[in-house]
């Protein structure tokens, strides 16, 4: 078994997996990495989301071999060890996660988008996360959540390597409750 | 997912030698939105997965003498996002941003959206309104084919189990002609088609009528078909609301529609007279806007 060399998070790992498994399974099983989630396993769900050279892909429908030599952003990546991403902070101030379970899937596509348009309308934050499917908080929030993170990374550097920029806390609009607006 | 073997090829010659090398066993992996949901849910594991994800020269979209290029691994997110794609035919990132959603549009690929030769795919209409031709690679050689010919029946191609689509051209002729694609599904995001519809025409400035219109139906027969006697119908016909409604009567017509737990085929066929007028009705928009 030929041993892959996947770059996860901006750390290069080599390692062997067999042919079948999925890119899923080599960040959950081989890696640890449990943030991106095994839902419905057919690229419906979308719990299953990473970023492949920055593209938003479902970790379930590809190889872990088609990731050779490509760099792999999970959920697990987008934090410092000081501060949450900014998308991150506005989700927890919007209160736009209740379970959790689709959270990494829908802030790593809402991170694909504002990556590739800055200032997106609602309409084109709905499209982003049409593929990301959440059964308890309903999207209104994140919806709301993905706009409070275009405007905190307005005229922010490139994020995309969020490890060497740490990222202040933002203070709360209003010095409010940290709930919705 | 079983176990089973897995080859990969860095362009086509290679992933033809490597097809022919295994026989007929071997699954074809792109994108993998249809092979991996396959495989994980078949009894029983292919003898050899061949991954020609990695196939240089079946990737990139350009602009040649023949027409515009499209390899058949590229994206249908590159289709969307393709300058060139937007400028010279933007009917197709119009209709690749239909399918799916984000991440699955960043795997799946035009050429497997092709060979999959499901009815209601949403590449096929837009291409066989502008006449696109494909081009197949196999051991005796590579030949080319209208994309309409390479549908020959529910999930069946005109592909031969030792052959791979390496590209999809649409003609040089048909680029910059106005077009629109139309899709209606039960729901909004990740919806399959009930019906798809693009149509593709110019437009005679000097008598304002139609010239060449091409109408193409997916969904609503076993393949994606024409719909000649409604193109029939608007050649030469003065561009009028009404002209556009009639053709959408008559290609109702000329579709075969199933029913199903999605719709019922009265429904379907509906669907295709409202489509199409408003598939017509966009492509005018779009040749106005261009004059």
């Amino acid at each position: 078994m030929t041993p892959l060399r996947i770059t996860v998070n901006g750390r290069e790992h080599v390692l062997p997996a067999p042919p079948e498994t999925t890119l899923l399974a080599l960040l959950r099983e081989h890696l640890g990495l449990t943030g991106a989630k095994l839902g419905c396993d057919v690229g419906d769900c979308g719990a299953c989301t990473v970023l492949v050279d920055g593209l938003a892909v479902n970790a379930c429908l590809m190889l872990a071999a088609q990731a050779d030599g490509r760099s792999v952003l999970t959920i697990e990546g987008l934090a410092t060890p000081d501060a949450l991403h900014p998308i991150q902070q506005a989700f927890e101030r919007h209160a736009a996660l209740q379970c959790g379970f689709c959270g990494p899937g829908v802030i790593l596509s809402a991170k694909a988008l504002l990556d590739a348009n800055p200032a997106p309308t609602a309409a084109e934050i709905r499209e982003a996360l049409a593929g990301n499917l959440c059964r308890c908080t309903g999207y209104a929030k994140m919806i709301t959540a993905v706009h409070a993170a275009a405007q905190a990374l307005h005229g922010a550097t490139d994020e995309r390597s969020p490890r060497a920029t740490p990222v202040p806390r933002l203070p709360l609009p209003g010095g409010g409750t940290g709930g919705p607006r | 997912m079983r176990a089973f073997k897995l080859v990969s090829a860095t362009d086509s010659a290679q992933a033809v030698a490597l097809l022919a090398e295994h026989g007929p066993g071997v699954k074809v992996l792109a994108g993998g939105t249809d092979l991996l949901v396959d495989l994980k849910a078949a009894p029983e594991a292919p003898a050899v997965v061949l991954d020609i994800s990695r196939a240089a020269d079946m990737k990139g979209i350009a602009a040649t003498d023949a027409g515009l290029r499209i390899g058949a691994l590229v994206t249908h997110g590159e289709l969307t996002r393709s300058p060139l794609v937007r400028e010279l035919a933007p009917v197709l990132a119009e209709a690749a941003r239909t399918i799916g959603a984000v991440q699955t549009r960043n795997l799946g690929t035009l050429g497997g959206n092709l060979v999959s030769g499901v009815p209601s795919m949403d590449s096929g209409p837009a291409l066989i309104a502008l006449e696109a031709r494909v081009t197949v690679a196999g051991p005796r050689g590579t030949r080319t084919l209208g994309l309409a010919e390479f549908f020959v029946g529910p999930r069946r191609t005109a592909l031969a189990p030792d052959e791979l689509l390496v590209d999809v051209v649409v003609p040089a002729a048909s680029l910059g002609k106005p077009a629109g694609f139309l899709k209606s599904g039960l729901r909004k995001g990740q919806a399959l088609a009930l019906v798809n519809v693009a149509a593709a025409l110019w437009i005679d400035p000097d008598r304002g009528a139609f010239r060449a219109p091409r109408i193409a139906l997916g969904a609503v027969a076993p393949t994606v078909i024409r719909a000649p006697r409604a193109e029939a119908y608007l050649e030469g016909r003065a561009v009028t609301a009404e002209a556009m409604a009639e053709a959408g009567r008559i290609a109702a017509t000329e579709a075969r529609p199933i029913g199903d737990f999605r719709a019922s085929a009265d429904y379907r066929r509906e669907l295709v007279a409202v489509l199409t007028r408003r598939a017509l009705a966009a492509a005018c928009d779009r040749a106005e806007g261009a004059q």
